[in-house]
């Protein structure tokens, strides 16, 4: 737990050294906050975040591998890996670290759009408590991409296919919780199977949560998605040990 | 303070190590010395707990490296192979992280750090960040990090490469000070690094160890090739003699003095003692001799025997 705070800090500084964060930041802030205001800070239009939320998950979709492509790539590519794992720490523990600190990142810049609907709220009516949900449901579904792709970057030295792997993933998982991709699905699946594949995407269960039901059904399945990759990711990093 | 018992990796199909064993007295700093991918990287990163053995068994301070990897890796302090370090902090700042996930007490992690930048002489780099330090600066805070922690085995793998000749100077200073109050074990495929600061030596070819001893050691388990002698008297006489009855042991001039002249009769080939036979041929002709003695080997005819050879000749001191 201790050793997991000391990689988080340092992780986390280590996003703000390099222009990355910077750039990650201001990008994603203005494409999203540009883009959503248009929407819904028009006069005479209901006070509403929902233009703000049905876009996030793509720009998380977007934002997240380029991201997130460095953790273990860079680490295995320049060996600081080696003195990495030979810290008197548990794997498991780097692995939270780092984890913990894409997510707080996240996080951060999440925060940084509070401006939107605390706007909204001054000049309209806002309806408060599915906001909220709707911002934990986005911090969920950007913890689930971290930790798919930071697995897909303990798997590789080169942080291109970490990020293009992990992409391509993420959109499959994206699309097969999608609606639209959902009606495709019907005309050749079974319902059962419609259900099966869409309850694996955590847009599913992104949606669920933003429209404002929080289910603890939602909560597990966040807890086990991410579980599992962080899991798998633990597992190689330890698997390299004696391969070498 | 270290065993390595019967040491075995398989990468693949390549057996990185084939059962080496060794071990190192407390004190002590052994140097490592072997060609590339003899398996020196390999048994430093089992001893440090970033691979796991194939085979055998490693122990540290009398913990088993495998079983209580967290426990010897409290104790071992690391340099790797081209000192990996994460180029975007500053030195004060990554020497802290360090400290700090090397479980250095919050209370002593100052003065930790204050000392090991005084002891790499780090003092006026200590706000700068790391890419911009020079090759043998951040050799410098490799090493920093190694011991900030105070462990009592240092590992460092191949510390001086790369580095510039008054560079390899100062590091080498550097870990001869270190070796005063931590037991270290140094990779090189620098001989004179061994010579300099290692009062220990051990060879390994091919994942084997051929060869563990101190440096006399080493060089008097090597047979001389040669006897040297200093004659004088004419030069064709002494050739056409040692020719006729010196069979098996061709003489060559080495150098030509005023007057006398010094021969190298290679004795690797001769059945009878050498330096009697030659004793009897200087009285038998009445020449003048100045100097007789065996070739002293050197370190590096020691390592080049050693390693040349596909199969390694083992000679275990």
């Amino acid at each position: 737990m201790r050793d997991s705070l000391v990689i988080f800090r340092r992780e986390l500084k280590s996003y703000f050294y390099s222009p990355i964060a910077y750039v990650f930041g201001v990008l994603f802030l203005g494409v999203l906050l540009y883009i959503a205001a248009k929407g819904s800070l028009v006069a005479g239009m209901q006070a509403s975040m929902q233009g703000f939320f049905g876009l996030l998950p793509l720009l998380l979709l977007i934002f997240v591998p380029p991201l997130t492509m460095r953790s273990w790539a860079e680490e295995r590519k320049t060996g600081t890996i080696e003195l990495l794992m030979t810290y008197p720490a548990h794997t498991g523990s780097l692995v939270a670290g780092k984890y913990l600190a894409s997510v707080a990142y996240l996080g951060f810049v999440l925060v940084l759009t509070l401006g939107l609907p605390l706007t909204l709220g001054a000049y309209g009516r806002l309806d408060w408590p599915p906001v909220v949900g709707a911002y934990l449901a986005s911090l969920l579904f950007a913890g689930s991409f971290v930790a798919v792709g930071m697995f897909f970057s303990s798997l590789t030295r080169d942080q291109i296919v970490a990020m293009l792997v992990s992409l391509f993933v993420l959109a499959v998982l994206y699309l097969l919780g999608h609606p639209l991709l959902a009606g495709l699905f019907l005309e050749w699946l079974p319902t059962w199977g419609v259900d099966l594949v869409h309850g694996l995407s955590p847009y599913k269960y992104f949606e669920s949560i933003a429209r404002g039901a929080l289910d603890t059904r939602d909560l597990v399945y966040f807890a086990c998605f991410q579980g599992f990759f962080l899991y798998a990711n633990a597992l190689v990093l330890h698997h390299r040990r004696t391969k070498g | 303070m270290i065993e390595v018992d019967r040491l075995e990796k398989t990468y693949g199909f390549a057996r990185a190590l084939k059962g080496i064993s060794f071990s190192v007295r407390k004190g002590e700093v052994v140097g490592f010395l072997g060609p590339n991918g003899a398996g020196k990287s390999t048994t430093m990163k089992i001893l440090t707990g970033y691979l796991l053995p194939t085979g055998g068994r490693a122990t540290v301070d009398g913990l088993d490296v495998v079983e209580r990897s967290l426990d010897v890796r409290r104790r071992i302090g690391y340099l790797p192979e081209s000192t990996p370090l994460y180029a975007e902090m500053r030195v004060d700042e990554y020497l802290a992280f360090v400290a700090e996930i090397r479980g250095v007490p919050r209370d002593r992690r100052r003065s930790a750090i204050a000392r090991a930048v005084e002891l790499c002489g780090l003092t006026r780099v200590t706000g700068k960040d790391i890419f911009e330090l020079s090759k043998g600066y951040r050799q410098r805070v490799g090493l920093a990090q190694a011991i900030v922690h105070e462990p009592p085995v240092l590992i460092l793998d191949e510390p001086t490469s790369g580095l510039d000749p008054n560079q390899i100077v100062e590091v080498r200073k550097l870990i001869e000070r270190l070796g005063e109050q931590h037991t270290v074990v140094l990779s090189t495929h620098y001989l004179q690094e061994v010579e300099k600061s290692c009062t220990r030596v051990i060879i390994v070819h091919q994942g084997q160890i051929v060869a563990d001893g101190s440096r006399e050691e080493l060089i008097q388990r090597r047979p001389a090739g040669g006897l040297l002698a200093r004659v004088r008297a004419p030069e064709a006489a002494v050739l056409a003699q040692c020719t006729e009855l010196l069979p098996g042991c061709p003489t060559t001039v080495v150098e030509r003095g005023d007057g006398s002249i010094l021969y190298r009769i290679d004795v690797q080939g001769a059945k009878a003692p050498v330096e009697e036979a030659f004793a009897r041929l200087v009285v038998k002709n009445g020449w003048d001799l100045l100097e007789l003695h065996r070739e002293r080997p050197s370190l590096e005819d020691v390592f080049r025997a050693l390693t040349l050879g596909s199969e390694p000749e083992v000679a275990r001191a």
